[in-house]
């Protein structure tokens, strides 16, 4: 394996991430009755408020706390404590997330202190308040979405009496994945605590009247008892310990923490069912065993379509690490794996599995599109990741399958179904799908420009790649 | 059920006292028997309370300079400042030269915690080279987020070199987040550095073409400029500069050889309108370009200033063509549309635009009001001098201009100046509550519980806004239009514009989708079996 640090270049161009409170918000949905402020100024909330409704089709309130240029100077404590009031009267949430931004991260606010205070004052001593600094510049949304799962815990489990339940924590993953997890947990007959758990509250189905926080999410009861429940599954391979909740949950009250990859492709859910076979000693139900055999066929009945497929995966670590299982088990062979965020685990966990690929493939990590595309130029023929990626389309000719966060150029991001067997097999018949309708759309055209016109693509725009480059090889 | 000051009344009584205090002066009934009804605007939104509103950097680097397509628009923080800003606002550019086309790059310098303890400057100064390498623009801008005031860097110095060392114009904006209440302090900003740093550094000192005009506040949404421009162009006009739809460094610079500058958002540009006229001596027209009759008033109010027999002329006979063309459609549509109500809560003057295009299918607007606008948006110009500058306007320089005194020449002399002031509307703006019906609601900043809360007193048939509101709205079971991005479609400006949008309101309208709400057996049995009698039949 070789490496190559390039970040010589200084702009990032089109960028592949968000920033943290960004993936914080999201984790804070998933938990029942709960509201999050945003301590900073008010636009960092309204675009992540405009850019989460896009992709999931839902409202998403979020307050914030509105510092201005006072505040920025003589603190913001009043803000926050105004916002807090202003926020609790209207809502009445049943637990409060309250993240940074850059501005109060550089002001240094210490929003454990206000918070406190601020319940102290207002007599709403037994309010859970789960507060997480989550400065934008600190990382990018997959590490503010692992972080304040961490501070959630930390902060909202208790040392119980020993149960049997085993938690379950996943990562960004759609709501329609969260619903088949759970369906599979059930099937097998698991006494679960699944975290976040935003699978209604982020898609809500149509019902009146209208409620101003969603039901459903997963109940503060429930995350107490995880400090003393069996077992921890994590879908949090690439997770580093200080942002691991299931470390910590290990850590401080001994549970034990099973680290697995998001249950995408045979392999990977394979994993998963024996992990839960063991853990339960029960044994895979039919449905599942049938499921299983499905996505088999569905992979047999494909083979020779997804032979043709090179592809480009970006998004997530723990995502894409398991697209990229998806696509190694399929011969639909990664040439291009990204992601913006820097995460040195990803990098160890693709160079074993990538090892066993026929193809060289370039693994970027804290990367942007630009870098990307350089990348994939005349190498992928498949993109696959968020709506971002159409750029890989329009300028390269690379069609794009849709999946992971945010989808905003197509509806239904949030209705995505990628996980287990029955995922997978859906997930694989839109990779496939999409090599084949683009095949029988361009397969004139493309052989007449390559054989008569003779043509060859222009240069544009490229100079340094940003972010790390590793070149994997076949050993 | 309308809404009167009891009900208004009982509403603002679930707010806590001091936050009842501060909405009340946010909120009228219109009451036109009334001598003057004073709204409060451009005050701070309270915090905690879920807003629409965007910060400085979101009106200046998303609003204003984003759409010049010519130029890089260098974010200068951390990342997700300009990844939130890429690609979200549907400003449409096209150009001839594809490689002077930006307008789908995000360039940010992605802050991380080492710059904002030593500082950004030297990474901005090594962007700065980059950009000018990879991109080769005719500009660039660059746009500060939040913490870049906080640690200090100092922009305008470093793009000074910069552009000393480059040799294009590279302007700086320090439109951090913070400042001021909500975008419109950011369009202050970015309009104060167009006119310093862009416009009049081009050479012209004459139109090429006659009858030429500025548009200005006029961001190409959905194509929304190209229309007017094809009516315009029709009628005889040149257009020297869009600000800044499909606009250009190229173009803006010469803006100066404009005689006449058209506003279409009174909001984000009226500096700009306003220093052209004291430092070239060109008026500007407030103009509306949503809305078959708007448009046409516009159109008519624009030949009626050039004064031209021949431009008259030729105005009447496009818009006789184009009426013949589109009102025949949009009568098909006003059938289905006539006799529902509207919200219309949008940016800083769509809220007022779009009224006098849904009055024309039919629909009355019952609650209107502006995210971020001004007192004179809603009341009109003259109230400016009794607006009392607070701390959070004061933040925001103003620029002072003065005659050019090369360039400055009267346009009109004052005697015809102001005659036609008492025709159309010259260097005015009269805002939008004048034009509201009596009963109706206006409502500055409208929050998520005002929203909910006005939806279950007036149950409008179709609420505009924008997406952080719409799902909430959908989710009620009333349709939305977002007259942000336009849900996609567009244009909804001019003639043309107006047949697309009836079309797209009627949509909501008449979609099957909602007649499957309720299911049967929650109004009917749920067997429609018989019972038999004596017993229950065996279904
Ligand atoms: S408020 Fe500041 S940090 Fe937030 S989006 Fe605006 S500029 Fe960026
Ligand atoms: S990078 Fe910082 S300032 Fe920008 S949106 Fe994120 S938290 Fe807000």
């Amino acid at each position: 394996m070789g490496k190559k640090h390039t970040s010589c270049r200084n702009v990032n161009e089109n960028p592949c991430n968000m920033c943290m409170p960004m993936g914080g918000i999201l984790a804070f949905k998933g938990l029942e009755q709960s509201m999050v402020m945003l301590h900073g100024s008010q636009g960092c909330a309204t675009y992540m408020r405009r850019h989460m409704a896009e992709h999931f089709n839902e409202p998403i309130d979020v307050a914030s706390s509105s510092l201005n240029e006072k505040g920025t100077i003589y603190g913001g404590e009043k803000n926050l404590k105004q916002g807090l009031d202003n926020m609790i009267k209207a809502y009445r949430p049943g637990v409060i997330g309250i993240l940074t931004t850059c501005l109060a991260e550089t002001i240094g606010e210490d929003i454990d202190r206000i918070s406190q205070e601020y319940l102290r004052e207002k007599g709403y001593g037994d309010l859970p308040v789960v507060t997480v600094n989550s400065p934008g510049y600190g990382g990018t949304h997959t590490e503010g979405y692992w972080l304040t799962l961490r501070r959630i815990v930390a902060r909202l489990a208790q040392k119980t009496g020993a149960n049997s339940k085993i938690n379950v924590i996943i990562p960004n993953l759609s709501p329609a994945d969260i619903r088949e997890i759970k369906r599979i947990l059930q099937l097998m007959r698991v006494d679960y605590i699944l975290l976040p758990d935003y699978s209604d509250t982020l898609d809500r189905p149509y019902q009146k009247p209208y409620r101003k926080i969603p039901e459903g999410g997963t109940k503060l009861a429930d995350i107490a008892a995880m400090g003393g429940a069996a077992a921890t599954i994590q879908f949090g391979l690439t997770v580093d310990e200080s942002m691991s909740p299931g470390h910590y949950l290990e850590s401080r009250f001994g549970v034990p923490l099973y680290n697995l990859p998001v249950p995408m492709g045979v392999e990977n859910t394979d994993m998963f069912m024996n992990m839960l076979m063991k853990l339960t000693g029960n044994p895979l139900p039919a449905c599942l065993e049938q499921e299983r055999g499905r996505l088999l066929d569905c992979m047999i009945d494909s083979h020779k379509y997804n032979a043709r497929g090179r592809s480009v995966i970006f998004g997530e670590p723990d995502n894409i690490y398991g697209v990229a299982k998806i696509c190694l088990e399929n011969g639909i062979y990664p040439v291009v794996v990204a992601t913006g965020s820097k995460n040195p685990l990803l990098v160890k966990l693709l160079a074993e599995k990538l090892a066993h690929s026929p193809l060289r493939c370039t693994v970027l990590t804290g990367t942007d599109f630009t870098t990307i595309r350089k990348q994939s130029r005349g190498k992928a023929n498949i993109a696959i990741g968020s709506s971002d990626g159409r750029f890989l389309t329009e300028k390269e000719g690379i069609p794009l399958v849709r999946y992971g966060f945010p989808i905003h150029d197509r509806t239904g991001g949030q209705r995505l179904l990628s996980v287990g067997y029955a995922g997978t097999t859906q997930f694989l018949d839109r990779i496939t799908n999409t090599l084949l309708e683009h095949k029988h759309k361009h397969y004139r055209k493309s052989m007449y420009e390559m054989f008569y016109l003779n043509n060859q693509p222009v240069e544009e725009f490229f100079l340094e790649s940003s972010g790390e480059q590793h070149d994997v090889f076949m050993q | 059920m309308a809404v009167n000051e009891k009900v208004l009344e009982e509403l603002l009584n679930r707010y806590p006292a001091k936050v009842k205090r501060n909405r009340k002066k946010h909120i009228i009934i219109k009451d036109a028997a009334l001598a003057r009804q004073e709204i409060e605007a451009n005050t701070r939104t309270i915090p905690g309370i879920i807003t629409n509103r965007g910060c400085a950097f979101a009106g200046c680097k998303g609003v204003v300079l984003g759409p010049l397509k010519d130029v890089v628009h260098i974010v200068h923080g951390p990342i997700g400042c300009a990844y939130y800003t890429w690609g979200t606002r549907r400003n449409k550019a096209k150009s001839e030269d594809p490689t002077k086309n930006f307008i789908n790059y995000c360039v940010s310098t992605d802050m991380q915690e080492s710059d904002i303890v030593f500082g950004g400057e030297k990474k901005l100064a090594r962007m700065i080279d980059e950009v000018m390498e990879i991109f080769k623009p005719n500009c660039i801008t660059i746009s500060a987020t939040c913490p870049v005031g906080l640690i200090g860097d100092d922009l305008q110095a470093v793009a000074k070199a910069a552009q000393e060392k480059h040799g294009v114009p590279i302007l700086a904006f320090n439109c951090e987040g913070y400042k001021g209440v909500s975008q419109s302090a950011g369009h202050h900003i970015a309009n104060n550095g167009l006119m310093e740093g862009i416009i009049g550094q081009g050479d012209w000192e004459e139109a090429p073409g006659k009858y030429p005009i500025n548009i200005l506040g006029e961001y190409n949404i959905g194509g929304d400029s190209w229309e007017v421009e094809r009516i315009l162009k029709e009628i005889g006009y040149t257009v020297i500069a869009v600000m800044t739809g499909d606009g250009s460094y190229e173009e803006l610079k010469n803006a100066h050889v404009a005689e006449l500058n058209l506003v279409q958002c009174h909001r984000s540009i009226n500096y700009i309108a306003e220093m052209l006229e004291i430092k070239y001596g060109t008026p500007w027209l407030k103009v509306n370009f949503i809305g078959i009759q708007a448009t046409i008033d516009s159109l008519r109010n624009m030949a009626l200033y050039f004064g031209d027999p021949a431009l008259i002329q030729k105005t009447e006979e496009v818009i006789a063509r184009e009426l013949a063309r589109v009102e025949p459609i949009i009568e098909q549509y006003k059938k289905i549309c006539q006799g529902k109500t509207a919200f219309c809560f949008v940016g800083g003057s769509r809220g007022h635009h779009y009224q006098g295009l849904f009055a024309e299918l039919g629909i009355e607007t019952v609650l209107a009001g502006y995210e971020f606008a001004h007192r004179d948006d809603y009341e009109g110009r003259a109230v400016i001098p009794e607006i009392k500058p607070d701390a959070d306007t004061k933040n925001i320089p103003d620029l002072h201009v003065t005659p050019d005194e090369r360039r400055f020449r009267l346009k009109l002399s004052p005697e015809r100046m102001e005659e036609l002031k008492k025709k159309i509307p010259l260097s005015d703006y009269k805002g939008m509550n004048i034009e509201m019906k009596d009963g109706s609601v206006i409502v500055d900043d409208l929050n998520h519980f005002e929203t909910e809360e006005f939806i279950r007193l007036l149950k409008p048939d179709i609420f505009s806004s924008g997406i952080k509101d719409k799902y909430v709205v959908q989710k009620m079971g009333i349709p939305s239009k977002q007259l942000h991005s336009y849900d996609y479609s567009g244009p909804y400006a001019g003639f043309n514009g107006a047949v697309k949008f009836a079309e797209d309101i009627t949509m909501a309208f008449v979609s099957p989708t909602w007649n499957f709400i309720t299911p049967p057996w929650k109004n009917k049995p749920l067997l429609e079996g018989i019972v038999a009698e004596g017993g229950c039949s065996e279904c």
